[in-house]
């Protein structure tokens, strides 16, 4: 079975330099826009089919495909007057030892490690080695890369040219985001139909709609119009004019025939259910065969329950099939398994593999938590509930002139969930943490005590107060801010602090709506002016 | 210790070696095979064999070239073991360039510590160079390339071993070494190419890649089988072929059947116009220089593996020279002799004036 273990690229689109290692079964690629989850998927498919947007890559070669920092070297190397290298694009796909594929095997990778893999590199074509020297006399016009002049080679690690016979993995990429049609089935569809039948029904269903078109030039009527087509003989040329279907080998069935679901050609269901046939289609392939399926952004285009539905496919039919998906769904990440994740940050990839199992279950069956913020978050501040949440925004306000979210740091209510789960993933992840909450009137029994755990970790805070007689965020409010000026905000006039505290803690969230809109000064408690450093 | 696992057959003209390859290969069920030989010619046969008997070349069976192999097994998976050159894309032939002596000449001052001393400047590499090339990329690897091929490979069969020379030999002994079945049949007196003109194990060219063999056999790498039963021509042209080579065993024809022109014939050139019409013989000629007085005829070397009923031969003038005076010096190229003897079935005709 062929399984990617590793992956490189170099010089394509965002990355420079790129590592990453892939699980055997299923993947979930996660991160911020513009970090390259589809780049990966597209470089993946692009490594194991020489293709590139459904095209053969000879024909979709452009400038754009070249990572900037490597162009921008380039371009800057050419101005100074020095003869550079053209930059490369190298995309690595390295297997696993289990796939057998033995005649792939050899250090011809950029890393001469003895492994079974292949290699898609786009590169300078040396038959055009005049072209580029021409080129080269007007180098000042020189602004992008000369695409025109690169090749595609694709090789093995042995550095022998690949064969449909030394690679033999059915992939299917499945892209929900933008469903490409061509006429009939757009290609991936194609693809996911054609490797499903064996050798024996394609050439059936090719014999048959061979037959199909023979039998539509046979009939009386088209032969009517075919023999006065022959009258015109003459006018411009002498050679006989008739029409029929392209029978050629070039118009194959994939061409005109088109998938039906319920009497609907298929470009006409909705996009969400195109997607997910497809994942279906492709999950349905024999596994004793090697499957790789790629997806983007399953959770385009579907409902809710039809989401539940497609994930429950995929985790039921994921067995000895690669999976690698990207996502922005934290519903996708949490029913799949945090423990699939595979983070991408602009500088480095990480994952949750270490999560303990127990956390990992928790979120499975939370699966409508917002973990993915916490994912993505350059900086969170965990809160235990929207008062909280309110509170925390007003006082970074205050202090910073701006909302935390503008300087990425994400203040997440937890809603009453445990802080520890979203700390062992903080954990992990090495995200910048901080916790505010409530001492609960014990402060080093109920927090310290319960988070000690976290202490060793630089990136994990908790903030708390030790002021064991103002348990909760309302007393803390009401105690460091002048009792007057609370109440001309809540528009209340409570006689005593004690009244206008029952008040707070009665309307929690309305209180603290009115605190972050309210201009007047206002003191916050030392643990919350802790947290907002 | 080392099983004798590896087999060398010393087989004469006509005993079906080819045949015996396909079969062995049939018979190894679903074992990884590669069948190479130095030909294009022979491989074509064997394909031909294979189609014959199951109509295609099976899944498991690998049919290619001996250079072909060497290039996409030996040289290229571990290059950069050896060399940091880009992909080595062909293989340079010297003998096909025009000053291929001066070339040669110059080449054997490059030390091998250089790339140069085996790669041209397009990254070919050149026809003297690749086993030797494998062979040391091999020893430098520690071994990767027989590993990477014992992975690949259950059994090699090897087609036509006295066609190879220099590191050829080396590559021989490293297979021999490997957990690979190694199955090659070998006519020593058929060396009638030489996949290479190195310098290197210059003693066993030929012919006498018999004595080289009989050393691997006393080193206990391989058991030798000889057969000497001719399927192909009869007792008469099996004599005449054996005096070539009077040092190796006799060779016994199984083919007793009778045509009332059979055996070895000598005819004047004033006479090939109505032989040819009477027998119709296949003609043959030792190179495109040969004059054939007009007819249509195949290089000798080419012939090899072919089987026909009757040949005529334009001999050249050493061959002439030995058929006059039977003194084996004389002879010249005796092995291209004994192929264009060995090409027929009843009769063989001599162009003598």
């Amino acid at each position: 079975m062929t399984m990617i273990k590793k992956i490189f690229i170099q010089n394509y689109k965002i990355f420079y330099r790129f590592d990453l290692e892939l699980n055997v079964d299923l993947n979930i690629i996660v991160g911020d826009n513009e970090v390259g989850k589809s780049t990966i998927l597209e470089g993946i498919n692009l490594a194991l089919t020489k293709r590139l947007n459904g095209r053969y890559a000879e024909y979709e070669l452009t400038p754009y495909l070249f990572n900037r920092k490597c162009v921008d070297a380039y371009l800057k190397s050419i101005k100074e007057g020095n003869l550079p290298q053209l930059p490369e694009i190298i995309i690595e796909l390295y297997f696993d030892e289990s796939t057998g594929l033995e005649s792939l095997r050899g250090t011809m990778n950029t890393k001469k490690e003895d492994c079974i893999g292949i290699k898609l590199e786009i590169v300078f074509d040396e038959d055009y080695k005049e072209e580029y020297e021409k080129l080269l006399k007007k180098r000042s016009e020189i602004k992008l890369i000369p695409a025109e002049l690169y090749k595609v080679q694709w090789y093995s690690f042995a550095n022998n040219p690949i064969t449909l016979r030394s690679l033999p993995v059915r992939l299917s990429y499945i892209d929900a985001s933008t469903i490409r049609l061509q006429s009939g089935a757009d290609y991936y569809l194609q693809d996911i139909i054609k490797t499903d039948l064996d050798a024996k029904e394609r050439v059936e269903l090719n014999l048959a709609y061979r037959e199909l078109k023979e039998l539509f030039s046979s009939q009386e009527s088209i032969m009517g119009i075919n023999n006065k087509l022959i009258n015109k003989k003459g006018a411009i040329t002498d050679k006989s004019l008739s029409i029929s279907i392209d029978i050629s080998q070039k118009s194959n069935w994939e061409n005109n025939l088109v998938p039906y679901l319920d009497d609907l050609p298929f470009q006409l269901i909705g996009r969400g259910e195109q997607s997910a046939l497809k994942i279906m289609l492709a999950l349905e392939h024999k596994a004793d065969e090697s499957n790789i399926i790629l997806i983007e952004e399953p959770e385009n285009h579907l409902s809710f329950s039809s989401m539940n539905i497609l994930l429950e496919k995929i985790e039921n039919k994921c067995k000895g099939k690669q999976i690698i998906i990207a996502t922005h769904s934290a519903y996708v990440l949490n029913k799949l398994g945090l423990e699939y994740l595979i983070l991408l940050r602009s500088n480095n990839t990480a994952t949750l593999k270490n999560l303990p199992p127990d956390t990992q279950n928790y979120f499975k069956k939370l699966s409508g938590y917002d973990t993915l913020r916490l994912v993505l978050a350059k900086k969170a501040i965990l809160v235990e509930g929207p008062s909280d949440e309110l509170i925390v925004k007003k006082a970074y306000l205050l202090k910073h002139s701006k909302l935390p979210i503008k300087n990425g740091v994400d203040v997440i209510n937890v809603r009453g969930l445990s802080f520890s789960r979203f700390l062992d993933i903080a954990k992990e992840l090495k995200t910048n943490v901080v916790v505010v909450t409530d001492n609960d009137g014990d402060y080093a029994k109920k927090v310290d005590e319960k988070y000690k755990t976290y202490k060793t970790f630089k990136n994990i805070k908790i903030c708390r107060s030790e002021e064991n007689s103002l348990p909760t965020l309302e007393p803390q409010f009401v105690a460091c801010n002048n009792f007057s000026v609370l109440n001309e905000i809540f528009g209340t006039s409570y006689e005593n602090q004690e009244s206008l505290k029952k008040y707070m803690e009665g309307n929690k969230t309305e209180c603290a709506l009115k605190i972050f809109e309210t201009d007047k000064t206002i003191m916050f408690p030392k643990y919350i002016e802790d947290a907002i450093e | 210790m080392l099983l004798n696992k590896n087999k060398v057959i010393v087989a004469c003209a006509g005993s079906g070696k080819t045949t015996g390859i396909v079969e062995g290969a049939l018979k190894l069920g679903k074992q990884r095979v590669l069948i190479t030989t130095y030909t294009n010619e022979n491989l074509d046969q064997i394909k031909a064999f294979f189609i014959e008997k199951t109509g295609c070349i099976p899944a498991n069976v690998t049919v290619q070239s001996w250079f072909s192999f060497l290039l996409q097994e030996g040289v290229r998976p571990y290059q950069n073991q050896m060399t940091e050159r880009g992909r080595v894309e062909s293989i340079f032939f010297i003998e096909n360039t025009r000053d291929s002596g001066k070339l040669k000449e110059k080449l054997r001052y490059i030390p091998e510590s250089q790339d140069s001393h085996y790669l041209t400047e397009k990254n070919y590499i050149y026809n003297d160079k690749v086993s030797k090339f494998i062979y040391n990329c091999d020893k430098y690897s520690k071994g990767l390339i027989s590993k990477r091929l014992e992975k690949i490979y259950g059994s090699i069969f090897i087609d036509e071993l006295q066609d190879f020379a220099g590191y050829d030999l080396n590559l021989l002994g490293m297979f021999f070494n490997s957990h690979i079945n190694i199955v090659a049949v070998v006519d020593p007196r058929q060396a009638t190419f030489s996949t290479n003109t190195a310098q290197k194990n210059r003693q066993y060219r030929k012919s006498k890649i018999y004595s080289w063999l009989n050393g691997e056999e006393s080193k206990n790498k391989i058991i030798i089988e000889e057969i000497n039963d001719c399927y192909r021509c009869n007792q008469q042209i099996c004599d005449f072929a054996d005096k070539l080579f009077p040092d190796l065993p006799q060779t016994v024809s199984k083919n007793k059947r009778l045509t009332g022109h059979d055996g070895i014939f000598y005819i004047s050139s004033k006479k090939v116009d109505a032989y040819v019409s009477s027998h119709n013989p296949t003609i043959l000629r030792y190179s495109k220089k040969t004059d054939t007085l007009g007819f249509c005829a195949i290089n000798i070397g080419l012939s090899k593996g072919r089987t026909y009923d009757r040949v005529l031969i334009f001999p050249t003038k050493p061959m002439l020279e030995y058929l006059k005076t039977k003194e084996l010096s004389k002879a010249g190229d005796k092995t291209k002799l004994y192929v264009a003897v060995t090409r027929a079935r009843y009769s063989v005709a001599f162009v003598v004036d």
